[in-house]
């Protein structure tokens, strides 16, 4: 048995698989230690956050200013004013306009600015133009003001005894703060999701809880399996026939039409995670129940149960001594196999609908019904999707590879 | 082909048996639930209608549909007859269509996508396997990682990613729908050729997945297959390589058939979820906004059909195994 | 003097681990078979009995590989033959081998006539479908096996009839050497005697000109064999008639075997079964000095130092130890 565990940490897949889901498995329990807000609070009015670092605008102007001379800081400032798209918007209007092309210059921006300044008529009719495009100039235009200025930006607020307003400070072009003095800084390194949530940590409690999930989903599956295997496999006859036409029936009816059957009829009232997991339990154990069966009945006519059949042991001896250890590691490989399929089914639940109730707890499954829902994909708000498809791909991942390990441990024709 | 009778004869016995309990179980399992399902389903969706006559109407039709004033048993015989002849009922969510109506026009989408790409990325996948087995070394030690990590995408996983990088990210195909939304289906050149682009993401999102875990299965087995002691007695007996390895697949061939018949219903799962994850109008659309309607007529009758289709598909493998295997027909003859 | 028809000399082969050691399977065998003679060769499992008739073969699969050595079949040096010439010119139709546990030999989806169909496809191409069937039928009845045989499926066979499909396949292409490796001993006894009928019938009726045989169980090779050559630890111990064998081993691990064998003629009341014991050598990292010396009883300080030669008494007899005759006769009649 030892020797056994030795060689399967050795195992180079294995334990790529088993630090990943480690890994996994640690974040789920220290992040909620060090940030411990609570995973379904609302914390962005809007939708889809992108992810960065959000800093508090009203405290970074009471914060302590500091002078810095930047060269590049201006051409910065235009240029996310002024793309290059819109530069070549507007000589193709001045183009249009009768402007030659050769004394226009994109990249000198005063020249192209002045020019534009000095042409650019709302009311002017170019060509072929559509309403949106004119529009689009004239928003244009009206960034444009001022963006060579080099005067800052004033502050007013409301006096509190005549009413009017008052300049109270004013923000210099070449005034930063620094991040750290600012009280309220919020990274959100994941963004947030459509209602507003931070993705990162509700991604870290959804990973709990379908990890939570899946692993009593797996407990169930594992035991009925192993039992109805067992049954099936040492007690033969009747009983066999019993349980094969029944494993049989369910491998036809595919668990998943069922689990959606089940799914639906509970009601949406008493869908926990805890119930949705035993359900997924009860609807995916046919396939260990069948690899369980055919080791045990290759293991029912060796020669030291047959010995222990003439000692007298009970079947129950018989069952837990001088079976068991030996299907030990197909239990062992069925159920990570079947956790694994315990994540994906509650997923796959989720997506359509019919997932544990929204309010209490996220899991991974949840957060992409409501990416797809809100269309994050079509939208291009990657952040509200991937990083659960990669959580799941994560999980699943390096459960198989434990899996494959375990398997080339075991069977070791198997090993390249 | 008599000797065949007793296989068949099995087989179809099976389906009609599995067939019984589907139905069933598709019957009872919504019934499990306390209180009138009719009015509890009618008072869920009436929440959205504002059309009070229509909310009657459908009570008192599925009162009627349903007898849930008579006794269990004649419900059911009225159900499966009703079924018998296509009458699933109105559907909730769709009022005034039909359930028949709307799996009508979903399901053909369902399976011209489904049953061509779970066949390819079977036929890709065991090669790929067969391959590795055999060729070892570099081919082997690139395919093994990337099938592992590639059959660990569930379906709707490959689905997404597929859409961001191809869909979005480079364009090259669209993202949602079956066919462009400018477009009426006919036949015309235009609309064919707009179902077929936007047929790859989804097709290719199940191939792939299919590709991933059937060559991991099929590796193993063609390596047991290599290991066998006949393959050695070949070799003893002079017989070439190559005849071998024909030898070899032939029989790894076979466990993988009677795999393909086992996993073919979680394969349509996964499948369904990443038909919804492109809007792609088939059955598993039809399901996601049926469960979202709290449209429990058109539930039960989409689950009833993807139950039968997947019946029918592992019928239709087990009548195919019985051809290839040469055992069995030999067997049978005794 | 009769032809020989496979000889072998020195032959050394070795497995090569996962860890890149050196496992020297076979360690400088030599042999001889003469035509119309058979060869028992005999020991325990893992002392190289399967290896040497694989190395025999020609046959080098990795992690088997040959290291010195000659094979001579009929004349015929084939150490170091291309395999594919092996493949084509030698396996099959020089020599044959019947691997052990045979009844897992055949291909579980194909019928017996087909393989045998693609047996003559290899060697002989020129052989039509409808002659090879004319042929495998003769052939199969010639043996005592139905010609329906041929057109079964090996899952519609017995063990028994299994094992003597094989080794009628074997022998389909007139191999001037057949080697079985334990062709009996996964079968009922009944069955055993049928197998070894069969593969006796072979050699009266010259279909094959050579026959060794490989088993543990020696009662078998008395009345099998004409010569009987014992394994240890990849070396040969003791080389001579299968009667000399039997009632007169010389070499101490020889004579070990045979006392540890239950002959019913002698009554079963008298006979003290007398075990050797201790285990064989890991081959891995074999003792310097005899193979033998760990467990033997009449083990010298001398026996461990240096490698022991065969040595040779009279014709075609040897034996392994640094004992004489003499001296070996001796400390067996005291016990």
């Amino acid at each position: 048995m030892k020797h056994t565990i030795r060689q399967v940490f050795r195992s180079g897949k294995f334990l790529l698989g088993f630090i990943i889901f480690l890994a996994l498995l640690l974040i789920t329990i220290f992040y909620p230690l060090i940030i411990k807000d609570a995973p379904l609070a609302i914390i962005g009015r809007g939708t889809f956050f992108p992810p960065g670092i959000y800093v508090n605008v009203y405290d970074s102007i009471g914060s302590p200013q500091y002078t810095l001379m930047l060269d590049d800081a201006a051409a910065n400032r235009i240029a996310s004013k002024l793309s290059n798209d819109d530069r070549l918007a507007m000589r193709d209007w001045l183009v249009a306009d009768g402007i030659p092309e050769n004394q226009i210059d994109i990249n000198n921006t005063k020249a192209l600015l002045d020019q534009w300044e000095n042409n650019y008529d709302p009311k002017k009719q170019v060509e072929g133009m559509t309403l949106a495009k004119q529009r689009y100039y004239l928003r244009l235009n009206t960034s444009l003001q001022g963006l060579l200025s080099t005067e800052g930006a004033i502050i007013a607020a409301n006096n509190p005894q005549s009413g009017a307003l008052e300049e109270s400070d004013s923000v210099a072009q070449t005034d930063y703060v620094n991040i750290k003095e600012v009280p309220n800084v919020r990274v959100l390194p994941l963004g947030t999701d459509n209602f507003g949530r931070d993705v990162l940590t509700e991604l870290v409690s959804a990973l709990a809880t379908s990890l939570k999930i899946g692993f009593v989903a797996g407990t169930v599956a594992t035991l009925i399996g192993l039992v109805l295997g067992l049954l099936a496999g040492y007690v033969g006859g009747l009983m066999d026939d019993i349980i094969m036409f029944f494993t049989n029936l369910f491998t036809v009816i595919p668990g998943f039409v069922l689990l959606i059957l089940i799914s639906f009829s509970i009601g949406q009232e008493h869908r926990g995670a805890f119930t949705i997991a035993v359900v997924i339990g009860f609807t995916s154990w046919v396939w260990t129940t069948r690899a369980v069966r055919a080791q045990v009945i290759s293991l029912r006519n060796r020669d030291h149960v047959n010995l222990s059949k003439l000692s007298g042991h009970s079947v129950v001896h018989i069952i837990v001594a001088d079976i068991l250890p030996y299907i030990a590691s197909y239990v062992v490989m069925a159920f990570i196999l079947q956790i694994s399929f315990g994540i994906l089914a509650e997923a796959g639940l989720s997506i359509l609908g019919l997932g544990p109730k929204t309010t209490e707890v996220p899991t991974l499954g949840l957060m992409m019904k409501w990416a797809m829902i809100y269309q994050a994909q079509i939208l291009g708000k990657w952040w509200a999707y991937l990083p659960v498809v990669v959580t799941i791909a994560l999980i699943t991942f390096s459960m198989n590879l434990m899996n494959t390990g375990l398997d080339q441990v075991f069977n070791p024709e198997l090993r390249d | 082909m008599k000797g065949y009778r007793r296989y068949f004869l099995n087989k179809a016995l099976w389906f009609v048996v599995t067939l019984v309990c589907a139905f069933i179980l598709n019957f009872i399992l919504p019934r499990l639930m306390p209180g009138d399902p009719v009015a509890a389903i009618v008072t869920r969706m009436a929440v959205g209608m504002s059309n009070a006559t229509g909310v009657q109407a459908i009570y008192q039709q599925y009162t009627e549909l349903f007898g849930t004033n008579r006794p269990m048993l004649q419900q059911f015989f009225i159900y499966v007859n009703n079924v018998f002849h296509g009458d699933f009922g109105f559907s909730f969510s769709q009022y005034p269509r039909e359930v028949a109506d709307v799996i009508k026009s979903a399901i053909w989408w369902t399976i011209c996508l489904q049953f061509p790409a779970i066949i390819v990325g079977w036929l890709i996948g065991n090669t790929l396997g067969a391959l590795a087995a055999y060729l070892k070394k570099g081919f082997d030690k690139v395919l093994m990682p990337v099938s592992i990590l590639v059959s660990n995408f569930p379906a709707f996983g490959m689905a997404v990613i597929l859409m961001v990088v191809f869909g979005v990210t480079l364009k090259w195909f669209p993202a949602s729908g079956g066919y462009g939304f400018d477009r009426i289906p006919d036949f015309s050149w235009q609309f064919i050729w707009s179902v077929i682009v936007h047929y790859q993401l989804p097709f290719w999102s199940i191939v792939l997945v299919a590709i991933g875990g059937q060559a991991i299965g099929m590796r193993s087995m063609a390596i047991y297959e290599l290991n066998a002691d006949y393959v050695k007695y070949s070799r003893f007996m002079g017989i070439k390589d190559r005849k071998i390895i024909g030898y070899v697949f032939r029989n790894a061939m076979l466990p993988q058939v009677t795999g393909l018949a086992l996993s073919i219903g979680t394969m349509v799962a996964g499948a369904l979820v990443a038909e919804i994850i492109f809007s792609y109008p088939g059955l598993g659309y039809t399901m996601l906004t049926a469960v979202m309607g709290g449209d429990y007529p058109l539930i039960s009758a989409t689950t009833l059909i993807i139950t039968l289709m997947v019946l029918i598909a592992m019928f239709l493998l087990d009548i195919i195994y019985g051809f290839i295997d040469p055992r069995i027909k030999a067997t049978q003859l005794d | 003097m009769s032809n020989v028809t496979l000889e072998v000399r020195e032959l050394t082969t070795k497995y090569i681990t996962r860890f890149r050691e050196n496992v020297y399977a076979v360690d400088h065998v030599s042999l001889k078979v003469e035509e119309g003679k058979s060869l028992g060769i005999s020991g325990e499992s893992g002392c190289g009995k399967s290896t040497l008739a694989l190395s025999l073969m020609g046959y080098y699969f990795a992690p088997l590989h040959y290291t010195s050595g000659e094979i001579i079949i009929d004349g015929r040096n084939i150490t170091g033959m291309d395999p594919d010439d092996i493949r084509k010119s030698i396996l099959g139709t020089e020599i044959s081998y019947i691997p052990q546990s045979a009844m897992n030999a055949l291909n579980p989806t194909q019928k017996v006539i087909h393989f045998i169909e693609d047996v003559f496809q290899a060697h002989d191409p020129c052989k039509t479908k409808k002659e090879i069937h004319e042929f495998a039928k003769e052939a199969f009845e010639a043996l005592g096996l139905p010609a329906e045989v041929l057109q079964r499926y090996p899952v519609e066979l017995s063990g028994g009839m299994k094992q003597r499909t094989v080794i009628a396949v074997s022998v389909v292409l007139s191999p001037r050497v057949l080697i079985a490796d334990e062709p009996s001993s996964a079968l009922d006894v009944t069955s055993q005697k049928m197998v070894i009928k069969m593969l006796k019938s072979l050699m009266e009726n010259c279909i094959i000109k050579s026959m060794i045989f490989i088993t543990h169980e020696l009662p078998l090779l008395y009345n099998v064999t004409d010569d009987i050559m014992v394994m240890y630890a990849g070396q040969i111990v003791e080389k001579a008639t299968a009667k000399e064998a039997v009632f007169d081993p010389l070499h101490p691990y020889a004579r070990g075997l045979m006392g540890s064998i239950i002959v019913p003629e002698s009554g079963l009341r008298d006979v003290k079964l007398a075990a050797i014991p201790g285990v064989p050598p890991n081959l891995k990292n074999p003792p310097a000095g005899c193979q033998f010396s760990e467990r033997c009883k009449y083990v010298q300080p001398e026996c461990m130092v240096r490698s022991i030669d065969l040595r040779e008494v009279g014709a075609g007899r040897a034996y392994r130890c640094i004992f004489s005759e003499e001296q070996l006769r001796e400390a067996y009649k005291n016990g």
